[in-house]
């Protein structure tokens, strides 16, 4: 799974301990979802969409679900 | 609150909200640690008076030793409540980290225990098999494995 967090956090000008905070959460926490050591639970990821005003989508995505859309894709076009 | 509200937060909109809170994360696990500690130093300490008293304190009268163990239970299960709700309050890293400590700890407590029993039923070891070395070992399964799993996600 991959994320914006580092990306948003910086663009606000937040520490990791501020985020953990407003997310309650440990900080080492915010650190292993950030460097992809760590998938946040669903609730986690809803606080943190909630918290940046985006859609879970726009700060979580699976590059896996990217590769097996796109040959999906293909696999249509293939057959109509 | 519309999704315009949230995109303008700021940092300090942030520390508000985390004032306003009851606790933050870090103080809640410390006050939770702290519980621990001290119901786990009570049950040791009932522990005591159950080993040490009907021997020093009662001659052995049975209902000071019957009490002794209903307040070792009951002071045991305090602990194991304090234990209880220090998981629940848990993020999801840490939880599954302790988590996965458990588990690491359990099969090797269960790994452990059935050959050393017996090497004891044999006479392989010079000693007798104390239950107390594998609550020794468990200990320091659980110890070793949180602090792998602590790294692990720095």
């Amino acid at each position: 799974m991959k994320n914006r967090l580092k990306v948003l956090r910086a663009e606000r000008d937040w520490t990791q301990a501020q985020l953990a905070e407003a997310l309650d959460v440990s900080r080492q926490t915010i650190n292993a979802i950030e460097t992809g050591k760590f998938d946040p639970s669903l609730p986690l990821a809803f606080r943190a969409a909630r918290l940046f005003g985006l859609a879970i989508e726009a700060i979580f995505h699976d590059p896996a679900l990217d590769d097996h859309g796109s040959s999906l894709a293909t696999e249509i076009k293939k057959k109509y | 609150m519309s999704s315009i509200d949230y995109i303008t937060t700021t940092k300090d909109d942030i520390m508000n909200q985390s004032t306003t809170r009851e606790s933050s994360y870090e103080s809640r696990t410390q006050a939770n640690v702290l519980r621990i500690f001290w119901w786990s130093l009570a049950w040791v300490g009932t522990c005591a008076l159950l080993v040490f008293g009907p021997k020093f304190l009662w001659a052995k009268a049975l209902v000071f030793t019957l009490l002794a163990v209903g307040l070792n239970v009951l002071v045991g299960v305090c602990a194991i409540m304090a234990n209880k709700t220090y998981f629940e309050e848990l993020d999801d890293l840490q939880r599954r980290v302790h988590l996965n400590s458990l588990a690491i700890t359990v099969g090797v407590a269960f790994i452990a225990a059935v050959p050393y029993s017996v090497l004891d039923a044999y006479h392989v070891i010079p000693f007798h098999a104390d239950v107390a070395h594998l609550v020794m070992l468990m200990g320091l399964t659980y110890a070793a494995s949180n602090l792998y799993g602590t790294r692990r996600y720095r």
